[in-house]
């Protein structure tokens, strides 16, 4: 495994153990006080995180599919140069068929 | 025709039945090079064709000089990676240019991969679709999609901060293409991907220019199920890897 692929697994399993942390605060760390909306949130945190990415990974598919760009006067100008080649290259010897 | 500057360019022509492409190809690239009066020869590399396309390279030898065309033919189908490596053997040139023989990448860019080169001194200049005065011309949406899914999944897995991973119309010092070839293990789309990435890992720098890239006019691609399995597979392989 390369380095990569171990500080992804590194964040991935540091994002566990807070999230484990915060879900059982009330036991392993009963005397820090955490905020009431944080104990209404935690529960669906590794969703929503999931959902913002598939989000976030279609809106720039998305974005990117329809900026697109065409070029046809690119295809238009290089028929006209494979013409041009094909005579010059029948002159010189080259077989086009 | 008197040669301006020391640098030669030598452009690696990989080629797999493109009887049809190859003559139109040399010869834009001749034109290329003649017209901004530069030094260079062009390395065909033929895995041996069965519809002939050794023997149309003959002929375009003879007709534009054995200093200009270089024949390193192969006796058989042995892939894309190894056809480089065997076409960089020959090279007498001080740079490389790798571009598809089909056509779809036009050597009217030449100048421009240059110009950016010396702009930099950049080790690798690389051609991308996806910037402003790039474009692509003959995709259907399905190919589009498939172009942007696997561009967007090798930019969030790789980070190797080059907008057009995938395309393989580049412009390398000799030394620096030799380097990452051999630091190279993909094969297939993934080759050119990889390539960037050892780039980036070895601390050479990237210049980009816009290409338009025109799909083939002449023969079949061979973008197929296979190919996006093959793809995902040396993705994933690679993202381990680095
Ligand atoms: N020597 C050699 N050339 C190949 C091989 N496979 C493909 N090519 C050439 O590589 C270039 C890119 O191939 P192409 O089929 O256009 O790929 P695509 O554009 O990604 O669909 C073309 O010039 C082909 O002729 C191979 O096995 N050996
Ligand atoms: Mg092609």
């Amino acid at each position: 495994m390369g380095k990569r692929a171990q500080s992804i697994l590194l964040v991935f399993a540091a994002g566990t153990a807070a999230w484990v942390l915060l879900m059982l605060h009330s036991v392993l760390i009963p005397f820090v006080p955490v905020p009431q909306y944080l104990d209404e949130i935690a529960p669906v945190l590794p969703l929503w995180l999931l959902v913002a990415f598939g989000a976030y990974s279609l809106a720039s598919i998305g974005y990117a599919l329809v900026t697109f760009g065409d070029c046809p006067e690119a295809y238009m100008s290089l028929l006209k140069e494979i013409n041009e080649a094909k005579t010059d290259l029948k002159r010189r010897g080259v077989q086009i068929d | 025709m008197a040669p301006k500057g020391q640098h030669k360019y030598s452009v690696l022509l990989p080629t797999y039945n493109e009887r049809e492409n190859l003559p139109i190809i040399t010869w834009m690239l001749v034109k290329a090079f003649k017209d901004n009066e530069l030094d260079f020869e062009i390395i065909i590399i033929d895995d041996a064709s069965p519809d002939g396309t050794l023997e149309i390279a003959k002929q375009l030898q003879a007709a534009f000089g054995a200093d200009r065309i270089v024949l390193r033919p192969r006796a058989g189908k042995l892939g894309l990676g190894t056809a480089y490596i065997h076409g960089i053997e020959h090279a007498t040139g001080d740079y490389v240019f790798i571009m598809d023989a089909d056509m779809s990448h036009h050597p009217k860019f030449i100048p421009d991969f240059i110009k950016k080169q010396k702009e930099g001194n950049f080790d690798v200049v690389t051609g991308t679709r996806y910037a402003l005065g790039g474009g692509v011309h003959g995709w259907d949406l399905r190919r589009k999609l498939t172009s942007r899914v696997a561009n967007f999944l090798a930019d969030t897995l790789l980070t190797p901060g080059v907008s057009d991973l995938t395309g393989s119309f580049r412009l390398y010092k000799k030394p620096v293409l030799e380097a990452m070839i051999r630091a190279t293990k993909s094969k297939g789309y993934v080759f050119q991907m990889e390539m960037m990435v050892r780039a980036r890992q070895m601390n050479f720098t990237i210049g980009e220019v816009p290409i338009t890239f025109v799909d083939r006019v002449f023969g079949e691609s061979k973008l197929g199920a296979a190919e996006i399995v093959g793809y995902l597979k040396g993705l994933i392989t690679l993202a381990m890897d680095i």
